[in-house]
């Protein structure tokens, strides 16, 4: 179940939004007793949504979190009577999670919501893959460097050296990348 | 044209921009807005709700980073103030380091996390808190809690023990100070003297775009800044800053601190009274300060990317030097040097490594 926090420290009405979202099966957590507690209860509660007004002076709190925590609730939905569609529009082509709902009908809140996290999930994903390739490259490099160690020390060829530090890899069942990495250290310790 | 501002005393120039229509002269009609939050006053950007903005420094170079947020390339008009900031101790917290003899021995001995309150995430606040820490052997990122809260909101959780200091603009550390629920225990420019701190910043394919218009606002801008900088005008822009619609606090706790004067309180170093101009000193967009929040952001793990020479590279795409300077020439103001070297409280030098020759 979708776990929702819903932040309401702006004097726009929210109804029985609330009331509506746990209808629609959303497990809404307890509201806020003090803005100040927003940074503690998202760490402590962990929402997949955080709902919150464009106009909430506690925004930043949400900034903080997304800079300094990379799990930390990135769709920030929120909710706006203001008309002017086509900004709002403009700031989600920006890459701003923000929707606007008008007089808060909850009926249309539910497909935005699906949205925002479907968003959020793609870009997260994207993220994955970005920090999954970096690591990669980052193995690739310390396996050449390796190679070149065996190369220049033992004179051996590139195709040799490979085969040696696979080998050493087979017998002692550990990845490729390990070898080379005892290998580094072995030849960084003897200068 | 419309700007967006936050409530913070440093918007003095803006509200007089507007109030006397400085913009009239440059063809400009300038339109005020209050934003809620930083955040706020980002998307506004992106989404061209508003051309221009009252700015963190460091919000624009965050911006331009992507960092936790939407990426955009960002421009830097100008630079509209100096200092004016300061880290506010909870009671209890000042009266521990007192006894303690420093900070970092009241905070080994503090009971729990400490917890800090900035303003965003890639802003001067963080910078200047996070600076000042670590020159006093204080983690920023492991010793203390360092949370984001609203500058209006910061006393009210002073006053209930969520926060234990915070740093902020003015006026909101001189309300703490009048409502009894702290005290300012740094200025900024005990941390950096004459650090830059607010900045007129807008999108670059606006600057791009609209040249005319961004030079007309430079040059607004810059005899606003003028005009606000005398001891006079000082006091006469006080009572509009303190209204409702701006900063929504009685007058007596936005004047003094706006004059430079710091009563009651004591300080290692005389305190550098926020400062507009300065005969133009304090306006131009100097790359080795966009420099410094880059080498910050490295410093604490938000960049980890790039190099002093790149930093100067990126600077000088967003800081529109060529255009203030054609600006400030028409106004007939000069443009200080490029290099500045300054001395920061932990006795490090700074220039902007690449930035300066040699």
């Amino acid at each position: 179940m979708l776990r929702v926090l819903l932040v309401t420290d702006t004097d726009k009405p929210i109804g029985d939004m609330r009331e509506a979202l746990a209808r629609l099966g959303y497990e809404m957590l307890p509201e806020l007793g003090a803005p100040q507690m927003l940074h503690g209860r998202v760490e402590s509660d962990r929402p997949d949504v955080v709902i919150i007004d464009t106009e909430s002076p506690s925004r930043d709190t949400l900034e903080q979190l997304a800079v300094m925590n990379e799990t930390a609730p990135r769709p920030v939905l929120m909710f706006s009577a203001d008309p002017n569609q086509q900004l709002i529009r403009a700031a989600v082509d920006a890459g701003v999670t923000a929707y606007l709902v008008e007089g808060l009908d909850v009926g249309r809140f539910t497909p935005i919501l699906e949205v925002a996290l479907a968003r959020f999930a793609h870009e997260e994903k994207l993220r994955q893959r970005l920090v999954k390739a970096e690591a990669e490259l980052a193995d690739r490099k310390l396996i050449d460097r390796a190679k070149r160690l065996l190369m220049d020390r033992r004179k051996m060829s590139e195709q040799d050296a490979y085969a040696t530090l696979r080998k050493r890899a087979m017998d002692q069942g550990v990845k490729l990348v390990e070898v080379a990495r005892q290998l580094i250290s072995v030849a960084d310790l003897l200068g | 044209m419309r700007l967006g501002f936050v409530a913070l005393s440093d918007v003095a120039p803006l509200v007089a921009a507007k109030l006397l229509e400085f913009g009239h002269r440059h063809g400009l009609t300038l339109e005020l807005s209050r934003q809620p939050s930083w955040a706020a006053v980002r998307d506004k950007l992106l989404a061209g709700e508003i051309d221009a903005a009252h700015s963190l420094y460091g919000l624009v170079y965050g911006v331009q980073l992507g960092l936790g947020g939407p990426q955009a390339d960002m421009a830097v008009l100008m630079v509209l103030n100096r200092n004016g900031q300061a880290i506010t101790l909870s009671n209890r917290l000042a009266a521990a380091v007192q006894e303690a003899g420093s900070l970092k021995a009241a905070l080994a001995e503090w009971p729990g996390m400490p917890v800090f309150g900035q303003t965003f995430p890639t802003g001067t606040h963080a910078m200047w808190l996070y600076y000042w820490l670590a020159a006093q052997g204080v983690h920023p990122l492991r010793d203390i809690e360092s949370v984001v809260i609203p500058p209006p909101q910061t006393v009210d959780a002073l006053v209930q023990g969520r926060l234990d200091g915070f740093c902020a603009g003015e006026p909101w550390n001189a309300v703490a100070e009048a409502r009894g629920a702290g005290v300012t225990a740094v200025v900024s420019s005990e941390i950096w003297p004459d650090h830059p701190e607010k900045v007129l910043a807008c999108r670059r394919d606006f600057v791009e775009r609209n040249p005319q218009a961004a030079r007309a606002l430079v040059k607004t801008m810059l005899e606003a800044c003028r005009w606000v900088d005398t001891p006079e005008h000082r006091v006469e822009i006080a009572p509009w800053l303190a209204r409702p619609e701006v900063l929504d606090v009685p007058v007596a706790w936005v004047e003094p601190r706006l004059s430079g004067r710091y009563e009651g309180a004591q300080f290692l170093r005389q305190p550098r009274a926020v400062s507009f101009f300065d005969g133009g000193a304090v306006n131009y967009p100097r790359l080795s300060d966009g420099c410094w929040f880059l080498a910050q952001y490295r410093r604490w793990g938000l960049l980890r990317t790039g190099d002093a020479a790149s930093d100067v590279t990126l600077a000088a795409q967003i800081n529109q030097t060529a255009l203030y300077r054609e600006a400030a020439a028409s106004c007939e103001v000069s443009v200080p040097d490029e290099i500045r070297i300054d001395v920061l409280c932990d006795g490090q030098r700074w220039g902007g490594s690449a930035a300066v020759p040699g």
